[in-house]
């Protein structure tokens, strides 16, 4: 588990270096890693409620007693 | 495929089972087996009976726990379930309210003596532990009464099956069990006994799967000033349900559609009929003033 | 360099995803079962920026739930089958959170409280997390802590008032792959502790032979779960096409024996400046946890659950998401979507055999308003 978490991030960081005149397309909004902050937390326990698994994407989000 | 009629005498009651079968032999020892299957959990539970586990609990109240085995702990812990789910409404202790409604005469016990009994009433009480089961105090019965003929059942039920039994019908005093459609395809039709008229049916129901149960108010009742009283007592208050002259359910046991019957009927008209709308149970209801309820969706 | 920084906010027709000095939205979710539970969820949020280095978030929703839930599972009819359904375990659950965060040159530290309250489950929880940005900000390194303490109750039991304590770690990198593609990869780990029985689930089982002859059991976990999620994400835009790709998986590990995949594979098609599409596909396998089981063994075990949440299974749910971005600053959003989880969807398709196949149909509608 870890040896690959580290192979990720020796692979990843030899990648190109992209200048900040370059992140135009970087900066559009439907290459951000979530959607808004209110779909997002709404969708947050529309799966897990129904699944073994969750998380993955942050900390400290709490539970419910989802039924 | 022939039509096997069994009749027997059991719990106090006449019981019939019917059995389809190509096999005469097997229909007949099937039902014999289920017949006996029925005749062991009698035994075994019942509290008029001094050897029973259920009177021997009952003779230790305030003792010594008596040892159980796993089948018994299991029954109880389905009526802890049960206990919770209805808020104390089916509690296994208010068996000794018997001791006060004698429903061979027409007199309703006054509120000192059933607020006595009240007092030995509560499952929170009862005290199951690996070394057994004990009622804390001297005075409680633990009675099966409510789910054992339930249970008994669906037991029978799986015995047929357990022959090759495919469809079979296995019926105490009301309380059903039934094992698949008819040789033909055709669901059951299970007649509901009319609640004010004797050998008339209020209602059919086509069953093919699952267990039916009724509660009713004509079982064992007296008429005081025009006001009728059964035997499905509250166990808070001792004082007969009211609401509803019988609540039949199907579910896909007895034992859930009889404890769901018997705590509809002791919620009231309101609160039972919401109460099986929200378990998502099939049933059909007569209130007390005759209408019918009917919610008891195609089987 | 300064020269160098102001270009990108020149070029870049559309409105940048991150909020100028704020935003404020509100968004609705509706969702449905077949045959089982409905939800409605709105929601309204605003993140402002102070000061240049500060940001504060909050959001306030409530998560309204009619219909019910699978409550016994029963064999008395020859097959393990969920029936009863018990009445709707929760009308309203009311969640709160707030984060607040402060950058300092390439390093940016956050705090974040989430606070999720129903009649029988209580939920605080704080979290902590600093990123940091290297490489010319090709490069994120995440690393988080977060704790969760929540609180156990059943509308069917009142003496039932049980803790669980769960932390959590994290840590992630986000790493910039080309001038049109991004990655980014986070671990979780959590270590929790305490009551995991679901108080609403019970077993009732009928033997054919042997001894006993019957058995009913609750629910009855584990006092303690480990679990590892790896989620990686990656976006990668095809300015030809004016598309984007979306593709993101996640393993999921516990000790309770369930092991999961996640994949989603999404595409967003620009119609111009405003117009967006995207529809996606999400497939979803686990493996069942080793005390899941829809009949009660012999000799009863010190843990069994027939929830099926815990069963092996798989689904698919596709989605369709339409976006109209206003140059005034406002974004409007709707998506549709549709679960399927059954027994057969599972990889390889050996699900659990008593899994009843779940179908529900989710909606979400948002505007926000960026400021």
């Amino acid at each position: 588990m870890k040896a690959l978490a580290l192979t990720l991030l020796i692979a990843v960081t030899g990648c190109a270096n992209v200048a900040p005149y370059q992140r135009a397309h970087l900066a559009r909004p439907d290459m951000a890693f979530e959607s808004n902050l209110g779909v997002a937390k709404a969708m947050e326990k529309t799966f897990p409620a129904k699944e073994g698994a969750s998380g993955g994407a942050s900390v400290g989000g709490g539970g419910c007693g989802c039924n | 495929m022939a039509l096997q009629r069994f009749t027997f005498r059991a719990m106090a009651a006449e019981n019939e089972l019917q059995v389809h079968c190509d096999d005469v032999d097997l229909g007949r020892r099937g039902a014999q087996a289920a017949m006996a299957e029925v005749g062991r959990i009698e035994a075994k539970y019942s509290r008029y009976r001094p050897d029973t586990v259920v009177s021997r609990i009952n003779a230790q109240a305030g003792g010594r726990p008596v040892p159980i085995d796993d089948e018994t702990r299991s029954l109880l812990r389905y009526a802890e379930a049960l206990y919770r789910q209805s808020v104390g409404l089916f509690d296994p202790t208010s068996g000794v309210l018997r001791r006060a409604w004698r429903f061979d005469q027409p007199e309703v016990p006054c509120d000192a003596i059933l607020a006595a009994m009240v007092k030995q009433i509560g499952w929170d009480r009862v005290e199951i532990s690996d070394r057994g089961v004990r009622l804390r105090d001297p005075g409680m019965e633990l009675d099966f009464g409510g789910f054992g003929k339930e249970y008994a059942v669906d037991r029978a039920g799986l015995v047929l099956r357990e022959h090759g039994i495919a469809s079979a019908m296995v019926n105490l005093a009301g309380d059903l069990a039934i094992l698949g459609p008819q040789p033909d395809g055709s669901p059951w039709r299970v007649g509901i006994r009319h609640p004010r008229r004797d050998n008339a049916v209020i209602a059919t129901l086509p069953v093919s799967s699952g267990a039916i149960a009724t509660s009713g108010d004509y079982e064992r009742f007296i008429e005081v000033d025009g006001v009728r009283h059964c035997h499905v007592l509250d166990p808070r208050t001792g004082r007969s349900a009211r609401g509803f002259q019988s609540v039949t359910v199907h579910a896909e046991s007895c034992l859930v559609a009889g404890s769901a019957s018997t705590v509809a009927m002791l919620k009231g008209r309101e609160e039972g009929l919401a109460w099986l709308a929200e378990l998502g149970l099939a049933h059909l209801a007569v209130l007390d003033d005759g209408a019918v309820v009917d919610a008891s969706h195609p089987a | 360099m300064q020269a160098a920084l102001a270009l990108p906010i020149l070029v870049v027709p559309a409105r940048a995803g991150a909020a100028e000095v704020g935003e404020v939205g509100i968004a609705v979710l509706g969702y449905k079962e077949r045959g089982l539970i409905k939800v409605t969820e709105p929601i309204i949020w605003a993140k402002g920026r102070f000061a240049e280095v500060w940001e504060v978030s909050g959001s306030v929703a409530v998560d309204i739930v009619s219909g019910a839930s699978p409550q016994l599972v029963s064999n008395a009819t020859g097959q393990p089958m969920q029936t009863i359904t018990g009445a709707s375990v929760t009308d309203r659950r009311k969640i709160w959170d707030a984060k607040v965060s402060r950058r300092f040159d390439d390093t940016t530290l956050a705090a974040s409280r989430n606070v999720s309250r129903e009649e029988d489950y209580l939920s605080h929880a704080f979290g902590i997390e600093v990123r940091h940005d290297f490489n010319q900000r090709n490069t994120t390194l995440v690393a988080g802590y977060g704790r969760s303490n929540d609180r156990i109750r059943s509308s069917d039991d009142p003496l039932l008032d049980e803790g669980r304590d769960t932390r959590e770690y994290m840590v992630g990198l986000v790493q910039v792959l080309s001038p049109v593609a991004v990655v980014q990869s986070t671990l979780v780990a959590t270590r929790g502790e305490g009551w995991y029985n679901d108080p609403y689930k019970q077993t009732l089982t009928f033997y054919p032979s042997g001894s006993p002859p019957f058995a009913f059991s609750g629910d009855l976990r584990p006092s303690s779960r480990d679990t590892v999620a790896w989620l990686t994400r990656y976006r990668r835009h095809f300015p030809g096409s004016a598309g984007t790709l979306h593709a993101d998986y996640r393993y999921f590990h516990d000790d309770w024996g369930i092991r999961a995949h996640t994949l989603e594979v999404g595409w967003v098609q620009s119609f111009g400046a405003r117009w967006s599409l995207r529809p996606a596909l999400r497939y979803y396998t686990q493996t069942a946890a080793d005390f899941y089981s829809p009949l009660v063994p012999r000799p009863q075990p010190a843990l069994i659950s027939s929830d099926q949440r815990l069963a092996a299974f798989g689904g698919l749910s596709p989605s369709l998401k339409a976006t109209l971005r206003l140059e005034s600053g406002t974004t409007f959003e709707a998506t549709a979507g549709y679960v399927y989880n059954s027994r057969s969807m599972r990889v390889g398709g050996e699900g659990s055999p008593a899994f009843q196949p779940l179908r529900a149909y989710y909606g979400v509608v948002s505007i926000v308003h960026e400021f």
